[in-house]
């Protein structure tokens, strides 16, 4: 496990690289789905109350944007 | 022949669906007894047998049923406790690892043995229960390294602009406390429901048709039961894996929990 400038996040114990790259593969799968669950899900919510229509393709379009950005700032800006 | 006149000739068949799944032995209800609770205590039985069998008589030289125990112990034990959660505070977590491991494994494979043929994971309670053990050990595993507060923190990855903070603490939040569990659940559930319909299907079906169909159908039929065939191997591929990523992700949860930044 390579402890350069690039990876500033230690882990507990010798945990491997191939390790720590599944574990990025999982969550960054996981956050895609959570993304557009949350903020589609809150734009929905909004949309029902406010009796608009909008909100819900924009939560669903800002939450993807999210999680990739999350994933991108995460895994891939360090 | 269509299939409408294929039903009219003998009894109709019946296309599998949810209702193959919902089998009730003794009682009804939420709380009857059912084909999969039977299974399910069959396999914890099966399995302290085997395992109680396997670890008896330890010798320098194992037996084959020493062998077998030893190499199913040492893949959860090195593979998936101490290469992923690290070698520092992997030890605590391998009986529930190999508990987990060993009971999916059993559990799928009744799918396919001859009597039992019945997947208990695809009643979506049993692999929810799972999921639940495994929710409930990474946020108390996490909670004890980091104190209530400072667990909450270390989900926001360092770094970050004041202004998303926020929006992503949220979606951090609903990752670990909605979304992993409930794929983990789902995906095991998932993959067992399918194959289970796929093979019931297969071999439902050319059964059907071997015994009612007419002519060309009987050919039909045959090539359905030799896909069943096929899809049996393909699922036991299946069954084995879907336990190994169960205990590998319940692995990988632990392990983000107990290090020291997620």
């Amino acid at each position: 496990m390579s402890k350069g400038p690039r990876s500033p996040r230690p882990r507990s114990g010798d945990v491997p690289r191939s390790t720590r790259e599944a574990d990025q593969a999982w969550r960054a799968f996981a956050y895609l789905l959570s993304g557009p669950l949350l903020y589609g899900g809150a734009g929905w919510l909004l949309d029902h109350w406010l009796g608009t229509s909008f909100l819900l393709p924009l939560g669903i379009v800002g939450g993807m944007a999210l999680s990739v950005y999350l994933i991108w700032f995460r895994y891939g800006s360090r | 022949m269509s299939i409408v006149a294929l039903a009219a000739e003998g009894g109709a068949y019946e296309t599998p669906g949810v209702a193959d799944f919902w089998q009730p032995l003794i009682g009804s209800g939420a709380f009857a007894i059912t084909r999969a609770s039977i299974v399910i205590l069959l396999s914890v039985a099966l399995l302290s047998w085997l395992l109680l069998a396997g670890t008896k008589k330890l010798t320098v030289v194992p037996s084959k049923g020493q062998f077998a125990t030893e190499s199913a112990y040492g893949l959860v034990r090195n593979g998936l406790g101490r290469d992923i959660i690290g070698s520092h505070d992997f030890l605590k977590f391998v009986p529930l690892l190999f508990t987990m491991f060993v009971l999916i494994l059993l559990n799928n494979l009744f799918s396919v043995i001859p009597v039992v043929q019945f997947p208990t994971m695809s009643r979506i309670g049993f692999p929810a229960a799972l999921a639940f053990v495994v929710f409930a050990v990474y946020h108390a595993v996490g909670f004890r390294k980091h104190g209530f507060v400072g667990y909450f923190k270390s989900i926001i990855p360092a770094g970050l602009s004041i202004g998303l903070m926020i929006p992503i603490f949220l979606l951090e939040l609903i990752t670990d406390l909605f979304t992993r569990p409930v794929t983990l659940a789902l995906r095991l559930f998932g993959n067992m429901f399918a194959g289970h319909l796929l093979l019931v299907l297969f071999i439902g079906g050319g059964e059907y048709l071997l015994l009612h169909g007419a002519g060309g159908l009987k050919i039909a039929g045959v090539g359905a039961l030799g896909m069943g065939f096929v899809m049996t191997v393909f699922e036991i591929l299946v069954q084995v894996l879907q336990a190994y990523i169960f205990t590998l992700l319940a692995a990988l949860y632990i392990a983000g929990a107990v290090a020291d930044e997620h």
